[in-house]
Formats: structure tokens, C-alpha cells, sequence
């Protein structure tokens, strides 16, 4: 049994480059985009394979699930006549110098490596250790909203400037969707909405223990959202100025800036939570931010500013 | 309990652009009255730190009270405050001159966004940590993009070509960062300044930083990208862009390669980045001379004026005024930043009472408004390095550190980069000057030029006041 591993690991390893290729090179966009989806299932494979079941999951709701969804959707309003064309477009000649002089880099250093000492560790007993000052018990956790809550405030900023980036650049096109895919799709959303929403909760509250958290939960909301909305469903997240969406698309990173700075009145430093109150801040941000990421990538998807009202497109 | 200064003067920075940009986004009609109020702040505050490091000297920050490698670590010091008054007064400049422009026509997400890059921008200068830096490059990247492609129809393909060479620069970045992180376990830079060696792993991580970082600040010959972005964004982002958005990656480049990375700059690698920097010098003077459009002109004056930049590295490695030659550097950012933005603002100004900026109808500042030219003349002279402007004190240091280390080779291209400056400025300034000048027609119009003289005459104080810089910079690592 034990000398399978290898070859497994081996095999995932080349089906992981032979995906890549084909996602790049592949003639048939859609061909492409099947393969990007399949190669981040893979990588998730990989990951719970390297020990890393947050990123896993990251990867397989994120990297799989949102990013498909998105790519499919684009896919879908590109003129079938251009797909071809497009192909060739995008990239032009430089862009693949760019691409493959770090490549070639990277290749020669290894090649001229000697036989390299073995990697010192990296700070996961450090992690371990100052833990429990953090108040919670999942190190991941611990790191993305204690040690280093400072990248997932930019990273949580990131996402809502990218949905504010999509809605500057025209409205979306989604009042003029597509014709429904399927007649058994509305049920079949309407029924699993629900497991959607317990599945995204689960993941929340596992976050303070367990692998699980904001980006996990908020990832698998947003695809229920995506769901509803291929299935027919009127979008509720409208565009007018006054509606309570744009509180609840600011809400994460809302929270996060509240929380960095006002503790700085009560003396402490930028960011730091009162070690009594650390564990149901900590709950708190992972509550907001789940929320926000949920409705973002729902936004993102949406692929431009929703309307003041949307026209109905019912349920038929 | 009081709070403590050193804390809220650069949490404030941080903070500040970022509320003001939720709030401009639930609030949209509110917008520019958000802006303004929120700018106000940040001028303040990054001036407050100004005085406070030249006065008391640099500090650190531990966020969350964990101390790097743990946690990330913010660091006050002379280089950064200097970018941060940069970032204050360009885009709180420019952004007063789009709200001297008026609405007409106007998205209101220009405000979330403009205040999202400023937030971003602000995080970079005061991040110590590689993959904290890695995500404020997104944050200001991706804010960059959508406001280049609020200039109209045509920005949209230079606005995508920015952004997936900015992406790919993001990307080598990461992969570059992820390699020190593997081998040291940290991303702090101070911790990690003594800490590496010139080893082969090493070497390819900092190249590929590196690699990453040409891309982002367009150096020759990996400009491609910018001449279009920046010529067809709208004005005020126009000098958000050359004036600071690009300057970032050169301020990393500066803070890296003399900081952690220095036991690897090898005098063949600093000779490789002067000779980028001299191509792009000699490149970007050329092409500048021979556009049609004025934005097109001062587009490719950035990829010529930033080439001086990397002259730094094979200056200070020559090691005679090797500090000379890095305060040049320092203050051509500033000054390039600050006559920059003026030069991009008065031809917006001009583009919007003359209806266009094709430079052979323009004939010289006979025509259009006086205050306009002003500024326009003010930032070229500052610019091609006359004295007594800023300009000149930046190319003079430069200039002297090569002479000193008789570096022939690199004096010439100093001053033939000026010669081909001059050129191509006065190409436009040469008009009759004797002709009708018309005072500014209308409010706006006046305020809009107002904004552009004020940055053109920021480009001045360090020909003017003797800043404290040299004392301010020398505190940042000791060294050089």
C-alpha cells in the first residue's frame, strides 16, 4: 500500500502539468476552461496530499468552484465566431517572453543549485506557541486574523475594489441574460439552496477550531448565490444608492478598520485586540467578513453594476 | 490614557483613505465632500510624521503587538515618510483638480477607487514586511487599472495591457517572495537584512522581486505598457500615476537592494540595472521628442526621467559619494513625482480649454490659459534639471557622484538625458510667447490650474529649503 503513495503523488504531479498546458495552450476556449477547473480540483488534491486542508478547501471552493463559474460566464457571452480568434488575441509575443524568461530563470537556478541544505522551518512552532494568546484554536485562523490580520483586511480591501473595478466599467449584462440552460434547473437550485446556506455556516463556525473560516464559507455562499441566479432567480442585489447592499458589501473590511483602530484609544497598539476580548473579536470579524465575501464574489459574478431595479426575468 | 502619537500618526494614513472610500462608496453623492475632508487629514498627518522622524528619527511598528517574524511590522523612516508627503500632496493635488473639474459625466465610483489607490499606496510605504507589500502592489494595481480605463473607449485596451503586465509583475513578485520565505521563515525585511548571503536560491529570489518590480515601474525595456496607460487616463489618474504609482516600484527597488538584498548587489548586476536605466534615459527622450500628442509626450518623459533612477545602483557601488548619489535619487522621485503630476494637470487643463493636445496646433503659451503655461513652464524647467529648481539639485548630485568616480559613461548620459529633455519641452513651450493670454475663462478652469502651479512650484523646495532629508534618509539603514 505504502508504495502507491509515490506513484500517486507522481501521477497527480504530471496530470497537474499536462491540466496546466492544456488550460493554456488548449485551441478550444472552453476545452480550456474545463481544464483550469479540473487542474484546481487537482491542486486541492495536492494540497490535503502537502497537509494544508485550508488551503485545500481555499483552493477547490476558489480556485475550482468561483473562478469556473466566472471564466464559464465569460465564456458564454464571448461571439462563438471569435473564440478562435480570441485565442490568439490575448496573448501576444512579448506577453509569452514575460512569461517564459522568469521560467527559463528558475530552470537555470536549479540546474546551477548544488545540493541545497535542508530548508530551516518555517513558523509554524512559532505559531503554536503564541496561539493561544490569540484566543482561538485553529492556527489558521490565528494567523489570518491575529498575526497577520493585516493582509486579510487587503486581501478582504482587494475584493471589494475588484467588484467596485467591475461596476465602473459599464453595467451588468446580466438584466439581458441568457435563456435558461435547463427546465429541472430552478427546482433542483430552489432545493439545494438551503444546504448551501448550512454548509457556509458549518464552515464559519469551524473556523475558530478546525480548518474553515471566512474565505471557505464565503466562497461556498457565493456559489449558492451563482446557482440561484443560472437557475433564473432575479438578482436582489441592486445597484440604487440608498439599498442596504452597499453596507453589507463594505461590512468586512468595515469591521476589520473599526476594530484595528479603535483599541488604539484604550492604549493599545494599531490593531491589537484586549487579550480578554481576542476570541469573540476574532468570531466577529470571521462573521463580517464571511458576509461580505459571500456577497462580493456573488457581485463579482454579477459581472457589472446591477441595475437600480431589476426587470423580472421570473421563474418560466 | 493618551493615545500614542507614534501610533495614530501612521494607523491614521492607513486607515483614513480606507473609510473615506467605503464611505464614498455607500455615499456616492457625497463623494467629493468625503474626499476632500479625508485628504485634509492624510496632507496633515503625513506632514506630522515628516516632522516627527526629521525631529526625533525613525521608528518601528508591531501590528497586533506581535513582533515580525510573526506578525508584520510597519516601519516610519526618512525614505518613507519622504514618499508619503509625495503620495499626499500629488494625490491630493490631483484630486482636487478633479473636483475643481466638475461631475459632468463623471462615474461616481471614481472616489472608492481614487481612494482605494491612495489607501494602497500608503500601505506600501509604510510596509516592512514582503508579502504585506505584495498585497498592497495588488490593491494599488488593480485600483490603477479601472481608473486608467475611466478615460473613454480608448483607455480600455491600455488599461488591459496594464493590467496583465502588472499582473505578471505581481506574480513574479510573489514567486520571488515565496523563495525567502522558505529559506529564512521570515518577511520581515529588517530581520531579514543580514540575514541573506550571496547564494544561488537567494540571488534567483531577489531577482525575480526584481524582475517583478521593472515591470511594475516600466523600465526599459519592459515600458511597453505605459505610454498608452498613461496617456489615455484621465488627467488627475494620469498624475496619480507617473507621479507616484509608478515611483513605488522604484522606491522598493532603492529600499530593497541597498537594504536586505545588498550583500548580493555584485558591481555586474548594478552595472546591469544603469545600463537599463540609461537605455530607458535615452529611449523615452527619443520617443518623446517625436509624438504629436502632449499627454503621449509626458507619458514617455516618465519612462526617460525614472531611468535616472537606476543610475543609483552603479553610483553607490562605486562607492565614491555614494551617499550623494542615492539622496539624487531620492529627491528626483520627489521632484519627478511633483513636476510630473503638474506637467500631466496643465495639460488637462489645456486639453479642456482648447479642445485638444496635438502639440503642433498648440503653438506655445500664446494660446490658452496663462496659468496653465505657468505651471506647465515651472514643472519643465524643473524637469530638465536647471537651476535653482529641485530638478537640479537631484541631477547635480547624480552628476557629481559620476564625475567623482570618473565615470565618464554614466556623466554622459546624465546630461544627454537633460539635452533630450530640454528638446522636447521647449518643443512645446517654443511657441510665440508675445500672443494674446487669455486669463482663465471660468472657475474651474482658474482652480484647475491653480492645483497644477502648486505642485509645479512643490518641484522647487528642495532648490529653495535645505530639507533635513540627508539627516532623515541616514537613519533608514545605517547605510550607504
Amino acid at each position: 500500500m505504502d508504495a502507491l503513495v509515490p506513484l500517486f503523488d507522481a501521477l497527480l504531479g504530471a496530470l497537474l502539468l499536462w491540466l496546466a498546458w492544456q488550460s493554456i495552450f488548449a485551441a478550444d476556449l472552453f476545452r480550456a476552461v474545463v481544464s483550469f477547473m479540473i487542474f484546481g480540483l487537482l491542486m486541492a488534491l495536492a494540497w490535503v496530499r502537502l497537509e494544508a486542508p485550508d488551503i485545500a478547501l481555499a483552493e477547490a471552493a476558489i480556485g475550482a468552484g468561483v473562478t469556473g463559474a466566472l471564466l464559464l460566464s465569460a465564456l458564454g457571452r464571448l461571439p462563438r465566431e471569435r473564440y478562435a480568434e480570441a485565442a490568439q488575441h490575448i496573448l501576444s509575443h512579448s506577453y509569452w517572453l514575460l512569461f517564459w524568461a522568469p521560467v527559463v530563470l528558475l530552470a537555470w537556478f536549479l540546474w546551477s543549485l548544488e545540493a541545497a541544505p535542508p530548508s530551516p522551518p518555517g513558523l509554524g512552532e512559532m505559531v503554536a506557541i503564541h496561539q493561544p494568546a490569540a484566543g482561538v484554536d485553529n492556527p489558521v485562523t490565528a494567523v489570518l486574523l491575529a498575526f497577520r490580520a493585516l493582509d486579510t483586511l487587503l486581501e478582504i480591501g482587494v475584493l471589494l475594489l475588484g467588484s467596485l473595478a467591475i461596476w465602473s466599467l459599464g453595467p451588468s449584462p446580466w438584466s439581458t441574460g441568457p435563456a435558461m440552460p435547463s427546465p429541472a434547473l430552478p427546482a433542483m437550485a430552489r432545493a439545494l439552496f438551503p444546504a448551501f446556506v448550512l454548509v457556509s455556516v458549518y464552515l464559519l463556525w469551524r473556523g475558530s477550531h478546525a480548518p474553515g473560516g471566512a474565505f471557505p464559507a464565503g466562497a461556498v455562499m457565493g456559489a449558492g448565490g451563482v446557482l440561484m441566479l443560472l437557475a433564473g432567480a432575479r438578482p436582489w442585489l441592486t445597484g440604487g444608492e440608498q439599498g442596504p447592499w452597499r453596507w453589507l458589501l463594505t461590512l468586512g473590511l468595515g469591521t476589520m478598520l473599526v476594530v484595528a483602530s479603535v483599541t488604539q484609544f484604550a492604549g493599545y497598539v494599531f490593531f491589537q485586540y484586549p487579550s480578554d476580548w481576542s476570541g469573540r473579536l476574532i468570531t466577529l470579524l470571521e462573521l463580517a467578513a464571511g458576509l461580505s465575501i459571500a456577497l462580493l464574489l456573488f457581485a463579482l459574478y454579477l459581472g457589472g453594476q446591477p441595475p437600480v431595479r431589476w426587470r423580472d426575468r421570473g421563474w418560466q | 490614557m493618551i493615545p500614542d502619537l507614534f501610533q495614530i500618526g501612521p494607523s491614521l494614513l492607513f486607515v483614513a483613505p480606507l473609510f473615506a472610500a467605503i464611505a464614498a462608496f455607500v455615499r456616492p453623492r457625497a463623494g467629493a465632500g468625503i474626499y476632500l475632508v479625508s485628504a485634509g487629514l492624510i496632507t496633515v498627518a503625513s506632514l506630522a510624521l515628516v516632522l516627527m522622524v526629521g525631529t526625533l528619527g525613525a521608528w518601528r511598528m508591531d501590528l497586533g503587538g506581535w513582533v515580525p517574524p510573526l506578525g508584520i511590522g510597519w516601519q516610519v523612516d526618512g525614505l518613507s515618510v519622504a514618499m508619503l508627503l509625495l503620495t499626499a500632496l500629488v494625490m491630493g493635488g490631483a484630486g482636487v483638480y478633479r473636483v475643481a473639474e466638475g461631475d459632468a459625466g463623471h462615474s461616481p465610483l471614481f472616489w472608492p477607487l481614487w481612494l482605494f489607490l491612495w489607501g494602497g499606496l500608503n500601505a506600501l510605504f509604510l510596509s516592512a514586511d514582503l508579502f504585506n507589500l505584495y498585497v498592497t502592489l495588488e490593491l494599488v494595481s488593480l485600483a490603477a487599472v479601472a481608473l486608467i480605463a475611466m478615460g473613454g473607449r480608448t483607455a480600455l485596451v491600455p488599461a488591459w495591457r496594464y493590467f496583465i503586465a502588472t499582473l505578471l509583475g505581481s506574480t513574479v513578485f510573489l514567486m520571488g517572495v515565496a523563495l525567502l520565505y522558505g529559506q529564512h521563515g521570515s518577511l520581515d525585511m529588517r530581520l531579514l537584512q543580514g540575514a541573506l548571503g550571496p547564494a544561488a536560491i537567494e540571488l534567483l529570489a531577489s531577482l525575480l522581486i526584481t524582475l517583478g518590480l521593472l515591470l511594475k515601474g516600466a523600465v526599459f525595456p519592459l515600458h511597453f505598457w505605459l505610454p498608452a496607460a498613461h496617456g489615455r487616463a484621465p488627467s488627475a489618474v494620469s498624475a496619480a500615476l507617473s507621479g507616484v504609482v509608478v515611483t513605488a516600484a522604484f522606491y522598493l527597488m532603492v529600499r530593497l537592494w541597498f537594504g536586505p538584498f545588498s550583500p548580493m548587489l555584485t558591481p555586474a548586476l548594478a552595472l546591469a540595472l544603469g545600463a537599463m536605466g540609461a537605455m530607458g534615459i535615452l529611449w523615452g527622450g527619443v520617443m518623446a521628442l517625436l509624438q504629436r500628442r502632449l499627454k503621449m509626450l509626458i507619458a514617455y518623459s516618465t519612462v526617460s526621467q525614472l531611468g535616472y533612477v537606476l543610475l543609483v545602483f552603479p553610483l553607490v557601488a562605486s562607492g565614491i559619494l555614494a551617499a550623494q548619489a542615492w539622496h539624487g535619487a531620492v529627491v528626483l522621485i520627489l521632484t519627478h513625482g511633483f513636476a510630473k503630476a503638474a506637467l500631466f494637470l496643465s495639460a488637462g487643463v489645456l486639453i479642456r480649454s482648447l479642445g485638444h493636445d496635438r502639440i503642433d496646433r498648440l503653438k506655445g503659451p500664446g494660446q490658452g490659459p496663462a496659468l496653465a503655461w505657468l505651471a506647465f513652464a515651472l514643472g519643465a524647467v524643473s524637469l530638465v534639471g536647471l537651476p535653482p529648481s529641485g530638478g537640479f539639485m537631484a541631477k547635480w548630485w547624480l552628476l557629481q557622484s559620476a564625475l567623482a568616480a570618473g565615470a565618464w559613461h554614466w556623466a554622459l548620459v546624465i546630461l544627454a538625458g537633460s539635452l533630450l529633455t530640454a528638446v522636447y519641452l521647449f518643443r512645446v513651450l517654443g511657441g510665440p510667447t508675445a500672443g494674446a493670454m487669455t486669463p482663465s475663462s471660468d472657475h474651474s478652469t482658474r482652480a484647475m490650474g491653480f492645483t497644477a502651479l502648486i505642485l509645479a512650484l512643490a518641484a522647487w523646495i528642495p532648490g529653495f529649503v535645505p530639507i533635513p532629508l540627508t539627516g532623515a534618509l541616514a537613519d533608514t539603514w545605517g547605510m550607504p
